[in-house]
């Protein structure tokens, strides 16, 4: 179980909303940083993700490691969570 | 789960043609199961705004309509898993599906892959994915927020997304090759930001590079009927077509020239079982109202088809 997960997102991505759900699912707890509403945080997600897109998730892990993961991508967020 | 269990129908994809497909089936006991590899409501879930799906009189987002159609389709059975179809195999009772991560056995199966957007293929655009290269205007267009930008493409869906970005953009070039084939009512809406200096429109206009610095996009190189320039802009959203996701059925299933599903009037394929609808088929119009019709009667097929058995 991750010590903390964090979602980078706008309104109207679907895929945004496609990582909430699964998550949601997987029962994991999750921050969401939208960036329609907070448009000052879009340099932390360039910055952490090196890419202008979302979504963007930041899986914290109980040994204070961090992985990124961009865009949609199961074949990482599930063992990214899972770890 | 149990890879063992053999379903009466796969449906691979999960868009609208997916979904109601999937609400026709589960509502007649036909057991379901749809595996999606990326979003649930593929292509339309990233569309801003539906205007023309009927029974919505001021339209719907994309996203709305992919998460009723899901729930609607959830209420009556319909099971989802998040998988990548990677092959089919006809096994003769069955057809054995082979994911990245499990196998799906299934009497039936229903592809509904849809499409993705086509890529320009001109230097630059592969190196600056999602750092100034874009093909999904809901999902990136925050980032560009005051901001120049460029968007190539002349159909309803570049037409549309030109007009969802204009709430993010400072200024948008449109770059079309030829002239721009959208709808009557695109064109009047995006004709309004042409007035009002938002958008400028290039005709006769293609991109010859993607260029940057530090790593983003900072200007493209444009070529106007013959003529080569530079146009600066921070970003470059690129909607000139769409490919069919049909990449794992070659060899499997006919495919036309444009490696999109041949199918009979029942939207069978060669292979009996397997059937097509939506944006992946042949012939398709790459309307949601089309694609959510040609699951229905893709369902009775189905129906039909295991009813024979």
């Amino acid at each position: 179980m991750p010590k903390k997960v964090t979602i980078f997102t706008t309104n109207q991505c679907g895929y945004c909303g496609m990582v909430k759900k699964y998550l949601g699912i997987k029962g994991i707890n999750y921050e969401e940083v939208n960036l329609d509403e907070n448009p000052a945080k879009r340099q932390e997600a360039l910055t952490i993700s090196g890419a202008l897109t979302v979504p963007v998730t930041v899986v914290t892990k109980e040994d204070d490691s961090r992985e990124v993961i961009v865009g949609y991508n199961l074949s990482k967020l599930a063992p990214a969570i899972s770890a | 789960m149990n890879q063992d269990k053999v379903y009466d129908l796969v449906v691979i994809g999960a868009g609208p043609a997916a979904l109601t497909a999937a609400i026709y089936t589960t509502r007649e006991d036909i057991e379901t199961l749809l595996i999606e590899k990326g979003a649930i409501g593929g292509m339309a879930s990233v569309t801003d705004l539906i205007d023309n799906y009927p029974g919505f009189s001021k339209g719907i987002s994309g996203l709305e309509l992919s998460d009723e159609l899901s729930k609607q389709a959830e209420r009556f059975g319909t099971k989802i898993e998040y998988d990548q179809i990677n092959s089919i195999k006809d096994e003769g009772k069955y057809k054995l599906l082979q994911g990245e991560i499990n196998q799906y056995r299934a009497k039936t199966v229903l592809i509904a892959t849809g499409t993705d957007y086509k890529k320009i293929d001109v230097p630059g655009e592969k190196e600056y994915l999602s750092r100034g290269v874009h093909y999904c205007a809901t999902c990136d267009g925050a980032f560009y927020r005051d901001k120049p930008i460029a968007v190539v493409g002349g159909g309803n869906s570049a037409v549309q997304e030109t007009l969802f970005l204009t709430r993010y953009a400072s200024s948008i070039d449109l770059l079309v090759r030829s002239t721009i084939k959208a709808s009557d009512v695109l064109i009047k809406e995006l004709q309004r930001h042409i007035d009002s200096g938002k958008v400028k429109v290039h005709l006769k206009t293609t991109i010859n590079q993607i260029k940057g610095e530090n790593n983003l996009v900072n200007k493209i190189e444009i070529n106007q009927d013959g003529e080569v320039s530079d146009l600066n802009v921070d970003g470059v959203f690129i909607f000139v077509g769409l490919l069919p996701n049909t990449a794992f059925l070659k060899g499997l299933i006919d495919l036309d020239d444009r490696n999109f599903i041949k199918t009979n009037l029942n939207l069978e394929t060669n292979l009996p079982g397997v059937f097509a609808a939506g944006d992946v088929r042949s012939g398709a119009t790459m309307q949601i109202a089309s694609a959510s019709g040609e699951g229905a009667t893709a369902a009775l097929k189905i129906r039909e088809y295991l009813e024979k058995k």
